[in-house]
């Protein structure tokens, strides 16, 4: 049983989960794992990284990186709106607690899910990489995906990523916003 | 107190009287007599008595009677009843590493003496005990530099004011009888009753009749006091104070501005030492120095030789005299009011206090958060003069300016608390020289040069092991046995040199033998062998002292317990290269070898030039930048012509996938690191900045070419390059041509 699931498994503790949206689809993160909310204010962009990397922030004093969750899904770069935000998150993914941002188009809500409306997610079906997700539940009458965190935001991931990201680079012209 | 507390206290204490005991152990000079060596062994039976009489403080009675017997050694030593030699100091040594290691299972909650190291110190013990029965009768004659540790007289002065001396108060003498807390009374009552007649100007307590812990009865009181007492009350009012323990204790008083003869009347009275109790006079305030060194002369005239109560007090009255005579001779003899030995004594206490308290420790997480809100303090100033100048408001803009000025200079004092001279750590090394030198059987001394250059504590932290590595090195293979030195026409005794100083912006440290120093061939031949070079190929004379530095290359012929392994110093210069700095071995075969480690002062704080390529802000360290030029490329070519030489240069924009055309007066910075030297071409230069360095996260440890990040007064975030791995990757072209296709643009 690696930590993940640990954390996984305690995650039921708080039934509060942040709900925030990715173009049309909504997603949802433990509350436990949010530390703030700030509105996107630029990023300073650090070169040779993939494109789900959108740089890093100066968070009161302390350099933390910024993950395009859209590039991440495999949706190409986000596009800045007026309602683009940062989630500052806290993960721990095996190698110490790690703080990222997440951009993401816009953030809801915070709403209660029952552990009990929470179903285990779909072998196919959905558009993202099947253990990027925790659940999928019910909210207002609408399905919520329910983030791994941990899976989304690992640093190995990223790091694997960032290995081969130069010709990824060159390739997409990482035109700004 | 809090007991946990003092414990902590005595913990501490303790450890760095052990690292006293240590140093003055590896320093002591066996070759001279024992009157030069007379501070040095002083120094360490302080460490060892004040081990002991704290450690009894807790009941730690492993402590204490392992440290006794340690003591005892060295009061023999003092005596020159036993003979300090080189098998002592080791001995004494060892019994330091034992105690620091009952110090250690302290810590760790070990009240006990712990059952694993208890026969290494039953061994211990019995040499110490063999140790002190040899050596002949004492000579007397050194018994006079013995250090005396003597008890404190706890003297409570209330009000400065009041240490004029000029006798202007009574003088209460009080000896309370064994029998007063037996009868209900408690003494410090009766000194609060008096209180309220007038005020106590000054108080000794006497507690010379304290017995022994064993003996005492805690029922029983065994204090005196002297006391000084303002007051308009007379002899029966103040009597008066004391009647209801009149039957029980023994009162004198003497009067206001009272004769000399009167005072020496009570010290005859008293059962005390006299010389003991005229130091309490004056320290009470009640009598002057003049008055009491008057009251002693009359009194040496009656012959009034005093019982010897114990080393200490004999110790007393030979010095007591002679010292309150040499302040009358600095006074003059002339002065009404004669210096107060008292007041002196009690300054030198207050400026002992003093220079306890000059050091204190923090941890050194509160220091870098200090640093980090020192950080978001400049940024937040910053704004705030934008916001001013945005407003026109003069008053608010040299408000800002003055606030952003001092600011810095927070930050610099926040970062100069973390820079801890480098002699702490070299002198570790006296221990490790002494230790390894006896294993080996080689005769190896240690010299040390330039304590003082300071360095950040988190570099200081990670070179230790590093420089451990390299000196044991030194001793094992570089300097010789000495048969062959002294074939050699070298002194018998090898020394290993530690040396440290500053050198633009970074600290060289270098480890120097003088021993046998690398054989060229022999590495060169070793080198072949193990595949680390080509035959074929030329190398100079550095080049090959560096192969040492090689993974897996070592060419002792026989394995010794300490180095020879083969590892070494590849990790070392890997430890080394990891904290931003290089290695590097000079050497002269027959004559020795230096390796000189050169580091970054700090790891936190970096001097740099801020350049700007499209809307990213990049740093440059400064100290890897020769000079800034403005663009120009000889046509299709992407080198210039730096004043007649060719200079290569990476375009920063292309390098780094940067959006946006360049601006149409780009510049290039020359760049050199180590002998590479390139330009880089950037947008706009923007200018010198010293900035807090912010390590970047995990996610970006496959990033060459950045090597941390810092945070500019705007706020934003800018990129440090890590100008070492800019130019290797522009160097070695060929195999890393795919990772920078801006070089075949």
């Amino acid at each position: 049983m690696n930590l993940a699931t640990i954390q996984h498994g305690a995650e039921p503790l708080s039934t509060q989960y942040l709900t925030f949206l990715l173009g049309e689809e909504r997603f949802a993160v433990g509350i436990l794992h949010v530390k703030e909310i700030i509105e996107y204010a630029g990023t300073a962009t650090v070169p040779m990284m993939p494109d789900c990397v959108r740089g890093v922030i100066n968070l009161r004093g302390a350099v933390v990186p910024v993950i395009d969750l859209s590039a991440r899904f495999g949706r190409g770069v986000a596009a800045i709106g007026k309602r683009t935000s940062i989630i500052i998150a806290e993960i721990d993914d095996g190698e110490g607690k790690q703080v990222l941002g997440m951009m993401v188009d816009a953030v809801n809500e915070v709403v209660e899910i029952e552990p009990a409306d929470i179903e285990a997610a779909p072998p196919f079906g959905a558009r993202i990489r099947a253990d990027f997700i925790a659940g999928i539940a019910k909210c207002q009458g609408r399905f919520v995906i329910l983030l791994a965190l941990e899976r989304v935001l690992s640093t190995g991931e990223v790091v694997e990523l960032s290995r081969h990201a130069v010709p990824l680079a060159t390739a997409s012209s990482r035109a700004g916003p | 107190m809090n007991l946990d507390q003092a414990l902590q206290t005595f913990i501490t204490e303790s450890r760095e009287l052990l690292a006293d005991m240590e140093h003055a152990l590896l320093n002591i000079d066996l070759s001279q007599d024992l009157g030069d060596q007379g501070e040095a062994i002083n120094a360490i039976f302080r460490a060892a008595h004040t081990i002991k009489g704290s450690a009894g403080l807790f009941s730690l009675d492993h402590m204490v009677a392992f440290t006794h017997v340690v003591e005892s050694l060295l009061d023999a030593v003092r005596d020159g009843r036993a003979v300090i030699d080189d098998d002592m100091v080791a001995l004494l040594l060892a019994c330091c590493d034992h105690l620091s290691s009952m110090t250690d299972g302290l810590a760790a909650g070990q009240y006990e003496a712990d059952p694993d190291t208890a026969p290494e110190g039953e061994r211990l013990l019995q040499q110490l005990r063999r140790r002190m029965g040899a050596g002949d009768d004492p000579a007397q004659s050194l018994a006079e530099q013995s250090l005396t540790v003597r008890p404190e007289p706890d003297v409570e002065r209330m009000g400065q004011e009041a240490s004029n001396g000029d006798s202007d108060y009574w003088h209460i003498s009080l000896r309370f009888g064994a029998g007063v807390l037996q009868n209900g009374m408690d003494p410090i009552a009766f000194l609060r009753y008096l209180a309220r007649l007038g005020r106590i100007a000054g108080m000794a307590t006497v507690a010379d009749a304290l017995p022994t812990a064993d003996e005492m009865d805690a029922e029983l009181c065994y204090l005196g006091f002297e006391i000084a007492f303002e007051s308009t009350a007379d002899r029966a009012a103040i009597l008066g104070v004391f009647e209801f323990v009149q039957d029980d204790c023994e009162i004198r008083l003497v009067a206001p501005r009272g004769k000399v003869s009167e005072y020496v009347e009570l010290i005859r009275a008293l059962p005390e030492n006299p010389a003991r109790l005229g130091e309490m006079l004056v320290q009470c305030g009640s009598v002057t120095a003049a008055e009491l060194a008057a009251a002693l002369a009359q009194q040496s005239q009656q012959s009034l030789h005093p019982e010897v109560q114990g080393e200490a007090g004999a110790h007393q009255t030979q010095e007591a005299p002679q010292r309150l005579g040499s302040i009358l001779v600095a006074a003059g003899q002339v002065a009404p009011v004669v210096v107060e030995a008292a007041l002196t004594r009690q300054k030198q206490v207050v400026e002992q206090k003093a220079q306890e308290n000059r050091s204190i420790r923090v941890d050194s997480d509160k220091l870098d958060r200090l640093i980090d809100l020192v950080g978001e303090l400049i940024i937040a100033g910053a704004r705030t003069s934008v916001i001013g100048q945005r407003l026109h408001n003069a008053e608010l803009l040299e408000a800002t300016s003055t606030v952003s000025n001092l600011v810095e200079q927070v930050r610099d004092a926040a970062l100069e608390l973390r820079m801890v001279k480098i002699g702490a750590t070299f002198n570790r090394f006296q221990r490790v020289v002494h230790d390894v030198a006896r294993e080996l059987g080689k005769d190896i001394g240690l010299a040390v040069d330039g304590e003082d250059a300071e360095l950040d504590k988190t570099v200081v932290e990670k070179i230790g092991d590093p420089l451990m590595h390299l000196v044991r090195n030194a001793m094992d293979h570089g300097i010789e046995p000495a048969a062959v030195r002294v074939a050699a026409g070298k002194p018998a005794r090898g020394m290993i040199t530690l040396n440290a100083f500053h050198e633009s912006g970074s600290i060289v440290i270098e480890v120097s033998d003088d021993g046998g120093g690398l054989r060229k061939e022999k590495i060169l031949a070793k080198a072949i062998e193990r595949g680390l070079v080509d035959p074929e190929r030329k190398l100079t004379d550095a080049e090959i002292h560096n192969l040492i530095f090689e993974a897996g290359f070592s060419t002792a012929e026989t394995i010794t317990n300490l180095s020879g392994r083969g590892v070494g110093m590849d990790v070392v210069k890997r430890n080394i290269t990891a904290l931003r700095g290089s290695v590097d071995v000079r050497s002269v075969e027959g004559q020795g070898a230096t390796v000189t480690v050169r580091l970054p002062l700090t790891l936190a704080i970096i001097d740099g030039f801020l350049v700007q390529v499209g809307s990213s802000v990049f740093v440059i360290p400064l100290d890897t930048i020769e000079e800034c030029i403005e663009f120009a490329a000889e046509p299709g070519q992407d080198y210039s012509n730096l004043r007649g030489q060719v200079l290569p240069f990476i375009r920063l924009r292309a390098l780094f996938h940067i959006a946006g055309a360049p601006t149409r007066r780009e510049s290039i910075v020359v760049l050199r690191f180590g002998k590479v030297r390139a330009g880089l071409v950037v947008d706009t230069l923007l200018g010198e900045f010293q900035t807090v360095i912010k390590p970047l996260s995990p996610i970006f440890s496959e990033v060459r070419c950045i090597s941390g990040s810092t945070i500019l007064g705007s706020g934003d975030v800018a990129l440090i390059l890590d100008v070492g791995a800019l130019l290797q990757a522009v160097d070695g072209r060929g195999a890393a041509a795919p990772a920078l296709p801006a070089l075949a643009v």
